[in-house]
């Protein structure tokens, strides 16, 4: 499973943010999800969900969307709802540390020193208001909760 | 080149002029002037000055011409410096006053004629300046101008129609010809005796109203006499040039047409008795007396500060230079100020101004600093919220919040802008230009738009908590 995606959706959310627009779409691969998942439950984003090349409409139920198959997977999209506060965008930076010509890993200890604001390596310390998204083999989480679950793995991105 | 060598000119013509045989002779002479004078000298293209200074003459000393002698001295004192003679001592009794007079013969009495003769240094020659002067004229080149009338009348004020009518009249008579009839009558001399020194408006109705009638036909009798005198031909009388001079020269005033050195009239009195005490003082007796010169009004009522609290504030130059304006007239010169001001508890303001004058231009960049002041946000009343990086130009600012007992470890502009913030720990750092102005105005805005933790928590919908309030119980000071 590649990373491109991820770095790529990275680079995308931010372009997106800026522009202040309030919907806007990431390839559907379950990278991509899992991270969409994990900054949805940072409050980073609004709103996540699967559709094809239009927007699902407001209405719709989520389960309700077309089922996948091999005919219309490379169409699906993730939809993500951009979320502002006080006419700012939320997410303000968001950088992916690990790309297809380098991956950024983490253990346990450096991550905890990262989250405390010490630099690790080529992590720079987290300052204020930034978090970090790592995969783990439990999944995609925030610094935070994979030190609550004391898994450290492949550092994603980091936004603030 | 024009700018000859003397020397090698004058070796190479001598050496051409001379031809074979005079090498030799001319040789000898050139180089003992170059062993006297060194080279150095000679490749000047300014005249040479002569080895050594010799007059032509010998000196003739005055002893030997005979001018020492006591005697040719009391002659030479006679003839130069006479005393005066009693006829010309009385002349100059007409013309001086006796204290004037005292004066001169006690200046004669102190200088020694024969002192004159002997030290003195009485110059002859075309470039004398004739200093010996008896102030009998004045020179408009060298004197100022002699005030020789009398100041403004003080109690002069504008003439109103009555007297106005009388100096008209005054001025009319000198032109009379023939009989001189005198000044005109008045209504008062119509009227009987126990109205003429009251003034007229006091008279009885019908007292005034025979004395008008009266003064109207005596009028009408004076304007027909003239008129039955008059000739046609006669040219007495005021001419234009007299009535110019009238109207240009004619004081319009109570002061009797006295003239005066100067235009001015009297400055006003101290106290007008009319104005006492209605004139309002712009000095707040709020102040106590700090702001009596009045610069910090204008500021107290935009601030709402006293004037107290004003001066209290924490006040520091960061900024001087020099700038030019280039116009056709030539480059105008001023200097550009910055200040900082912050009352070293949250509030901080910074102000830019330029004036000719440095010590006004630092003055107005203060007030704008205090007009400029706004509150920036602490983090524990110490240090700043998270890092912030604010660019101005090509100069970037870097700020990051440091731990309790850290300190100000940032650049001295900084410093003082922390200070007046009142921010104690703090790093800073200034990774490319270092532009002074550009430096101020970026950690201005750095520490102007810190990071809002609150905000975020609220864009994010999380609960937020800051641990160092929890862990210590809130004693985190």
């Amino acid at each position: 499973m590649g990373i491109h995606s991820v770095a790529n959706a990275c680079a995308h959310l931010q372009n997106a943010t800026r522009a202040h627009l309030g919907l806007t779409s990431i390839p559907n691969t379950k990278y991509n999800l899992r991270l969409a998942l994990a900054l949805h439950r940072a409050g980073l984003i609004g709103a996540v969900r699967r559709g094809g090349p239009r927007p699902p409409g407001p209405e719709e139920e989520p389960n309700e969307s077309e089922a996948v198959t091999t005919a219309n997977v490379a169409t699906r999209r993730l939809w993500l709802g951009l979320k502002y506060w006080d006419n700012q965008p939320v997410v303000r930076n968001l950088e992916a540390v690990s790309k297809p010509s380098r991956l950024v890993s983490a253990s346990v200890s450096d991550l905890s020193r990262v989250a405390r604001g010490f630099s690790v390596g080529p992590l720079k310390g987290l300052t204020l208001g930034e978090t970090m998204f790592v995969s783990t083999d439990r999944g995609v989480f925030e610094i935070r909760e994979a030190l609550a679950r004391k898994a450290g793995g492949l550092v994603l991105c980091r936004v603030s | 080149m024009s700018v000859a060598r003397p020397a090698a000119r004058r070796l190479l013509s001598g050496r051409l002029a001379a031809g074979p045989g005079g090498v030799a002779a001319c040789a000898a002479p050139a180089t003992a002037t170059c062993h006297q004078l060194g080279f150095a000298h000679q490749f000047h293209s300014s005249p040479q000055l002569s080895a050594r200074r010799k007059p032509r003459f010998a000196n003739v000393r005055a002893a030997d011409m005979g001018l020492m002698d006591e005697k040719q001295i009391d002659q030479f004192t006679k003839e130069q410096f006479p005393k005066y003679t009693p006829e010309e001592i009385d002349h100059l009794r007409t013309k001086y006053s006796p204290a004037q007079i005292a004066a001169l013969e006690a200046g004669e009495a102190a200088i020694d004629p024969r002192d004159l003769t002997v030290q003195g240094r009485l110059r002859v020659d075309p470039y004398t300046m004739p200093y010996i002067d008896d102030f009998a004229e004045t020179q408009p080149i060298i004197d100022k101008r002699a005030k020789n009338k009398e100041a403004p009348d003080p109690g002069a004020r504008f003439m109103n129609l009555d007297e106005f009518t009388e100096d008209l009249i005054k001025w009319a008579d000198k032109f009379q010809d023939g009989e001189v009839t005198g000044t005109l009558k008045t209504t008062a001399d119509f009227v009987s005796d126990e109205f003429k020194k009251k003034p007229e408006g006091q008279w009885p109705g019908e007292v005034r109203e025979a004395a008008h009638k009266a003064f109207q036909s005596y009028l009408e009798g004076e304007v027909s006499k003239q008129a039955s005198k008059k000739d046609p031909d006669d040219t007495s009388g005021p001419t234009d040039a007299d009535i110019l001079q009238y109207i240009l020269e004619r004081s319009g005033m109570t002061d009797n047409n006295r003239t005066t050195n100067t235009s001015l009239a009297h400055a006003l009195p101290n106290k007008v008795p009319g104005v006492a005490g209605m004139y309002k003082n712009a000095i707040d007796p709020e102040d106590e007396g700090l702001d009596d010169i009045g610069i910090y009004q204008d500021l107290k009522r935009r601030t709402g500060l006293s004037v107290k609290e004003i001066l209290g504030l924490h006040s520091k130059q960061l900024v001087q230079r020099r700038v030019a304006n280039q116009t056709r007239l030539g480059k105008v010169q001023k200097a550009s100020i910055m200040y900082v001001v912050g009352n070293g508890n949250g509030w901080v303001g910074i102000g830019e101004a330029k004036s000719t004058e440095p010590s006004i231009a630092a003055l107005k960049a203060r007030l704008l600093a205090i007009r400029n002041m706004r509150p920036i946000r602490r983090y524990e009343k110490r240090t700043i919220y998270g890092s912030v990086t604010a660019k101005v130009s090509g100069t970037i600012v870097k700020m990051n919040a440091r731990p309790p007992g850290f300190g100000l470890r940032v650049s001295h502009r900084i410093f003082e802008m922390c200070r007046a913030a009142g921010i104690q720990d703090l790093a800073a750092n200034i990774p490319r230009s270092r532009n002074p102005m550009n430096t101020v105005k970026a950690a201005y805005w750095a520490l102007c738009n810190q990071p809002d933790p609150e905000q975020m928590a609220i864009g994010r919908g999380k609960k937020m908590v800051d641990v160092r309030k929890v862990y210590y119980g809130g004693a985190i000071f």
